[in-house]
């Protein structure tokens, strides 16, 4: 008599030759992108959903880490230098900028603003910085700044989903979610899109700024914490250890396979491969996530605390993930809507805290991965949703605190490491920064360029739904090569 | 080797010859085991401004040869295989050519994103879509089709030519067509190049349903399963036998209600052999509260309920009371038509009840901009945009956004027509307001009595014009007590706007500030009339959507609830019935059922009782390799499907099986527990909440708060959209993230902890109350094997515990609160591990 045990064991044995005979790989190869087919998930299909993949073309870079500052910092008071509106400051803004335009908050005929800020030259590059990003100056011959952006909206909700997701509205994919859909991520035990929130404040699209929208929900967003569980549900429930789970996921396997056997469905296959990662993840999750791991001189090199939400700890941590071979990281840190509302929104001692919470950790992050080898192919992007007017704020034009309105038509992003042109200042806008003169990049073009960089063709990553292949840049987008290095 | 993710297509598209061909089914099982996408390449074309055409696409395969075959496999999967079986058989030269099969995927693929309706893209004048406009002389002399003649056809001599310059389609806008697909277009002219009309623009004719042949006469229990048989037998397929008793009373329930049976109620039934005990469940289950709350569910997804009003800030949205009318109307068995016209014009309908304007409130699903700065008018805009789109997809399966920024690409809609039915929707009278205006306030009908009785009062008091100061004074009061009653709750109506109406004007490339000519209301001409009998206003679109003439919108509905119960519509892209979406695998099912629910007066519940009392329902899930291999999607219904279930309905079975559900109906929306995040929604509050206590802690997930801007964790591990807009269809993923929700979440942990209890309490040794809580989650006894493996986990886990006689405490208390004294803590605990376990089997996730 055989055991029930070795009994079970035959039976897995002799079902899985069974089942995997015609085309388990073939089918486990090419599925995961069907589910929008709408039948029951065919044979094999999600097993691997994550597997790394192939892009079109040789990559310039691996990995994305992406850096939101939510509400959009002053172009003007930290990376675009105008003397001209410094010198004409206070004056009337003139008529040709305000004709046929509505702003967020300003009406009647405001007052140029010129930046109270002071710029100098840095790096090899002589690349302007403002004394708001001191611990930039040092690494501002890695950064390729493209001072001419400009976007569609000037609210934060639709701005944030266009720079995310390619429409102002929401329900389509976020970028981190077209990345691993379209790459996979190296590493199976951790998620393959991750995101970091910092300053409490969700992002302005909320979940939808790393959605999945229409494709399948494993490339949504995970969104990991310093504080609490690092992963939502990631930990076992008080009173379980890590014997006791391994021991109750060996008897559900054992069960599953039952299963399977009985069935014959090679969803349940998937089923228990998945469990088997959930275990794994729940040890490398937290792992990752423990900043404490690191050097005393890493840890102050970035201002960072372990047990702490900062962005700081972000920035270490994004450094951790993509070590381990997480495919794209996004950072959301909120509160850079520099209305001048109050003494925080201020162009004065509020942007100087803000970046004082910001620009060390984002230099040390560059700094850290060059060191590392990780820089020449992984990309980092820093920037807002929109620019900031020219012209003071109208609400708070009489307060002592200094703000800007939201501006939609010339921006500043930068980029650095996989594949960009370090120490490039790209694009150019007029005198008194309201216009762009000079070589404009829409957000539908930065999109192109960063999926060109990950060896996409923007045209070409599409998706079907409802009847139409969507795709991130919706029905534009130019790839800038000036920017390419 | 394959390269870049495939984008996903339909995967119903494939011509009937190639299954005509490849009845051998281990052939076909090989073809698509080894390129399961072959199928779906074919229908990867698109608008070229939206995304590069697949042919033009080399680089998604990384070698020639392997392109062609996947272009082979996709657009005509069926001609290189039709040469070489043709080959042996020389009879394919006479087959008539299927229009709608082979010629109209071709012509839709590869020709008419230059020559098709769009008037702004069309070159040289040709369109290919329309047979007149394809026959007509062209400017260069030529004719693309000349009938019977392919050799004087341009479009063949042009398709065929070796010379670069000449070749359609042009280089750059894909590759040549392959002498397959040249081969059936010229015999198509031969024959004389017969158009047909898209086949779902065509009204649904019942066919009379096919007798089955002998061997099989007895397998059929009603029409639907004549259907099926045919086409199951000409794949090579043959039904499978009915499923166990345990596994048909479980799918039905989940089916019907979202909830599983009891395992007395699986038990009455299972041992019950009245003929027509089947019959007689289905119709008990088809009249529980249950039901109405399930199908409404579904009906959310596709109105874009939210309990919020969206973008940034994404305020709360007092909106749960069209959700429970919802919920009533399909209690009620509200005929699909009339359910139809009161949610898109129930307040334009003489002396409007209540209940018909709250009905309304369907397209107040819309998300309101309420963001500092915002202009109102651009999202009102976006709200009436959103309205035409959801509109046509809900009801005709129609991809009308296409037409929003150029005219439809293949389907003959132009933009104009676009805007033709947004002026029909543009005059209501909300506009993107925080405050949701107008809104319509709901009383308890004491609190109507009450107002009614005061209001008269006032007005007798006012008609008496008494000066008296005590009628002053007794004036004020009542005029004050009627001020004061609050209202139960509020809800967000349409009301049309009777001055001040907004002229509708065509939005060039669907930007709101770029306007043309002005637009009158009205419908796409390539469709039946609006009603004659009254202006063309919402009423009269709801009218037309449920007009016997409509083609699609009986078609539409019908399949999207075969859909719901067998994982797959019969047309597969059950939110595209235009030329690019897939053909239905059983046509004259899909017509039969259309015609059949119109005829029984648009019933749902008889539709559905009709589906789930076929033999096609009832047969078992259980799979072979090469019926697998053969049928891998189960398009040919040889086998009873395996579909996960939604993300409520695995929180509603959690919380059923372990005796913690409540089952109270309609009300506010309710807080489960959820994971603290400690974050603000932009602009907005916590998105942490206050966990509602007592039974609101353990509604139905369709009571659950959904946040569009941070929707229920766990939900949303499971599939569910956010609900920003309408969601047609559902992807049904598998992942490590869902895994860890249902072994840790709080709430499985507390359905983990009741189910200990509830077994101990209903039995005496371990071995019973294990079986008692296998048998609480999935009906049927477990076997032998299946009791030995959880006996021996109870036993580890046990002699484990009663040494850690703290995490024994929190394993079986933590969240549930403390025990009851006659239970041991080590021994629940022990058990709380056993029901994680029995909660997390394949076999709970999916129907057997």
């Amino acid at each position: 008599m055989m055991s029930w045990k070795q009994h079970l064991a035959e039976a897995t044995r002799r079902h899985f030759l069974s089942t995997s005979m015609p085309g388990l790989g073939a089918a486990a190869l090419a599925s995961v992108w069907g589910t929008a087919g709408g039948s029951e998930i065919p044979a094999g299909q999600s097993v691997r959903p994550l597997a790394p993949r192939q892009p079109h073309f040789d990559a310039r870079a691996r990995r994305v880490i992406y850096l939101h500052l939510t509400g959009s910092p002053p172009n003007l008071d930290c990376y675009d230098y105008k003397p001209e509106l410094v010198r004409r400051s206070g004056e009337d803004c003139p008529q040709s900028f305000l004709e046929g335009r509505t702003f967020a908050f300003t009406s009647g005929v405001p007052k140029l603003l010129g930046t109270p800020r002071r710029f100098r030259q840095c790096g090899e590059s002589g690349t302007w910085l403002s004394d708001a990003v001191p611990h930039l100056h040092g690494i501002a011959d890695e950064l390729c700044l493209i001072h001419s952006m400009h976007t569609d909206q000037f609210n934060h909700a639709p701005a944030e989903l266009l720079v995310y997701t390619g429409s102002a509205r929401s329900g389509r994919p976020s970028l981190g979610a077209w990345v691993t859909w379209g790459l996979g991520t190296e590493n199976q035990d951790l998620p393959g899109f991750v995101v970091l929130i910092s300053s409490g404040v969700q992002p302005n699209g909320g979940a939808n700024s790393y959605g999945s929208g229409f494709l399948p929900s494993v490339y949504q967003g995970v969104q990991c914490r310093s504080k609490g569980d690092p992963v939502l549900d990631v930990s076992d429930p008080a009173g379980m250890d890590r014997r006791l789970r391994r021991r109750s996921l060996d008897a559900l396997k054992q069960l599953n396979e039952i299963q399977a056997g009985e069935l014959g469905h090679p969803e349940t296959q998937t089923r228990i491969a998945q469990y088997e990662l959930a275990f794994r993840m729940q040890m490398a999750v937290p792992e990752v996530m423990d900043i404490s791991k690191e050097t005393r001189s890493t840890q102050e090199a970035y201002g960072a605390q372990p047990g702490e939400a900062s962005f700081a700890n972000n920035c270490l941590l994004a450094r951790r993930l993509v070590e381990q071979g997480v495919r794209y990281v996004q950072l959301f840190d909120w509160g850079w809507d520099f209305h001048g509302t109050g003494p925080q929104e201020s162009l004065t001692d509020g942007l100087t805290k803000k970046w004082a919470r910001t620009d060390r950790p984002i230099a040390a992050l560059i700094r850290d991965l060059k060191q590392r080898g990780l820089l020449e192919d992984t990309l980092v992007i820093c920037g807002g949703e929109f620019g900031r007017t020219p012209f003071r704020e109208g609400r708070t034009a009489a307060s002592k605190n200094l703000g800007r309105d939201h501006y939609p038509d010339c921006f500043t992003v930068w980029m650095a490491g996989g594949g960009v042109r370090a120490g490039l200042n790209y694009g150019r806008t007029d005198e008194l920064g309201f216009r762009i003169t000079e070589n404009p990049v829409h957000v539908h073009d930065l999109q192109a360029t960063i999926l060109h960089l990950l060896g996409f063709d923007h045209e070409r990553l599409t998706y079907r739904f409802q009847g139409r292949d969507f795709r991130l840049t919706d029905i534009h987008g130019q790839v800038i090569h000036d920017v390419l290095a | 080797m394959v390269r870049l993710p495939i984008p996903d297509a339909d995967t119903g598209r494939r011509s009937r010859a190639v299954d005509g061909l490849l009845k051998g089914r281990l052939f076909r099982g090989i073809l698509e085991g080894l390129y399961p996408h072959s199928a779906r390449l074919a229908a990867v074309m698109s608008c070229e401004r939206h995304a590069a055409v697949v042919p033009r696409c080399p680089a998604s395969v990384s070698s020639p040869a392997m392109y062609c075959m996947r272009v082979c496999l996709g657009s005509c999967l069926v001609s290189v295989l039709a040469v070489s079986v043709a080959a042996g058989s020389g009879a394919r030269g006479a087959e008539p050519v299927d229009f709608t099969q082979e010629i109209r995927p071709l012509l839709s693929a590869r020709c008419l994103n230059c020559h098709g309706p769009d008037d702004a893209s069309r070159e040289a004048g040709l369109r290919l879509d329309r047979r007149d406009d394809a026959l007509r002389v062209l400017d260069s002399g030529s004719r693309a089709i000349v009938p019977g003649d392919p050799a004087a056809s341009e479009l063949i001599v042009r398709v065929a030519s070796d010379d670069p310059d000449l070749r359609m389609p042009p280089s750059g806008s894909g590759k040549p067509l392959t002498p397959q697909e040249i081969a059936v277009l010229r015999r198509w002219i031969e024959q004389g190049a017969a158009y047909e009309g898209h086949w779902a623009w065509r009204p649904p004719q019942a066919a009379t349903p096919p007798v089955p042949p002998a061997e099989f006469a007895d397998w059929p229990e009603n029409e639907i399963d004549r259907f099926v048989l045919k086409r199951m037998l000409e794949h090579g397929l043959q039904p499978s036998e009915r499923a166990d008793r345990y596994a048909l009373v479980r799918r039905v329930f989940l089916d019907l209600t979202g909830l599983p049976p009891t395992v007395e109620e699986a038990d009455a039934w299972v041992n019950c052999s009245d003929p027509d005990a089947w019959d007689r469940l289905v119709d008990d289950l088809l009249h529980r509260d249950a039901y109405g709350e399930h199908w409404a569910r579904k009906w959310l997804d596709l109105a874009r309920y939210a309990d919020s009003a969206g973008y940034a800030d994404d305020p709360p949205r007092t909106i749960w009371a069209w959700r429970d009318w919802v919920i009533r109307a399909i209690n009620s068995n509200m005929p699909f038509d009339q359910f139809t016209i009161e949610q898109l014009a129930g307040d334009l309908l003489p002396d409007a009840t209540e209940d018909q304007i709250i009905a309304t409130a369907f397209h107040r699903n819309t998300m309101t901009n309420s963001e500092g700065g915002t202009v109102d008018e651009q999202w009102r805009n976006a709200a009436v945009v959103d309205r035409v789109n959801t509109t046509f997809s809900v009801w005709m399966g129609t991809t009308m956004a296409c037409a929003q920024c150029h005219s439809h690409k293949y389907d003959p809609i132009s933009q104009t027509e676009y805007f033709q039915v947004f002026a029909i929707l543009n005059n209501t009278q909300d506009a993107d307001r925080r405050d949701e205006a107008p809104v319509l306030e709901l009383y308890s009908p004491e609190q109507k009595e009450r107002r009614r009785a005061l209001q008269q009062q006032i007005a007798r008091l006012k008609s008496e014009a008494s000066d008296s100061e005590h009628a002053a004074e007794r004036l004020q009061k009542l005029e004050k007590e009627l001020q004061d009653i609050q209202p139960e709750t509020t809800v967000p109506v349409l009301r049309e706007l009777t001055e001040n109406r907004r002229v509708t004007r065509l939005q060039y490339r669907g930007d709101w500030q770029s306007t043309g000519p002005e637009v009158q209301a009205g419908v796409p001409s390539a469709f039946h009339d609006l009603p004659g009998d009254r202006p063309p206003d919402r009423l009269a679109l709801a009218r037309w959507l449920v007009d016997e003439n409509n083609p699609l919108t009986a078609r539409v509905a019908v399949n999207r609830f075969w859909e719901a119960l067998f994982g797959r519509g019969l047309v597969a892209t059950s939110e595209d019935f235009g030329s690019q979406g897939a053909l239905p695998t059983h046509p004259d099912l899909l017509d039969w059922l259309a015609v059949e629910f119109m005829r029984s007066g648009w019933d749902r519940r008889e539709l559905l009782r009709r589906i789930v009392t076929s033999a096609t329902y009832r047969q078992s899930a259980r799979v072979t390799p090469e019926h697998l291999a053969a049928d891998p999607d189960n398009r040919w219904l040889a086998r009873a499907p395996r579909v996960r279930l939604s993300a409520e309905m695995v929180r509603d079975q959690a919380l059923a099986v372990s005796g913690l559900l409540s089952r109270r109906l309609y009300g506010p929306p309710v807080r489960p527990p959820q994971p603290s995040l400690g974050l603000r929604a932009a602009f907005g509050s916590s998105t942490d909440w206050e966990t509602s206590t007592g039974e609101d802690r353990y509604r139905r997930a369709i009571y659950t708060l959904w946040r569009r801007s941070n929707p229920y964790p766990s939900m949303a591990t499971f599939d569910a959209p956010t609900r920003e807009s309408c969601t047609i269809r559902r992807n049904r993923t598998n992942t490590p993230l869902q895994a860890l929700v249902t072994l840790n979440d709080p709430v499985f942990i507390e359905t983990a902890q009741a189910l200990a209890r509830r077994a101990q309490q209903h039995a005496e040794t371990p071995d019973e109350q294990i079986r008692f809580a296998f048998r609480c989650c999935l009906l049927r006894p477990p076997t032998d094997t299946e009791l030995t493996v959880l006996q021996e986990l109870f036993e580890d886990a046990l002699q484990q515990l009663v040494e850690q006689p703290q995490e024994a405490e929190q394993l079986a208390t933590d969240p549930l609160g403390p025990l009851p004294d006659h239970l041991d803590v080590s021994r629940t605990a022990a058990m709380t591990v056993v029901s994680n376990v029995l909660l997390n089997l394949d076999e709970m996730f999916l129907k057997r």
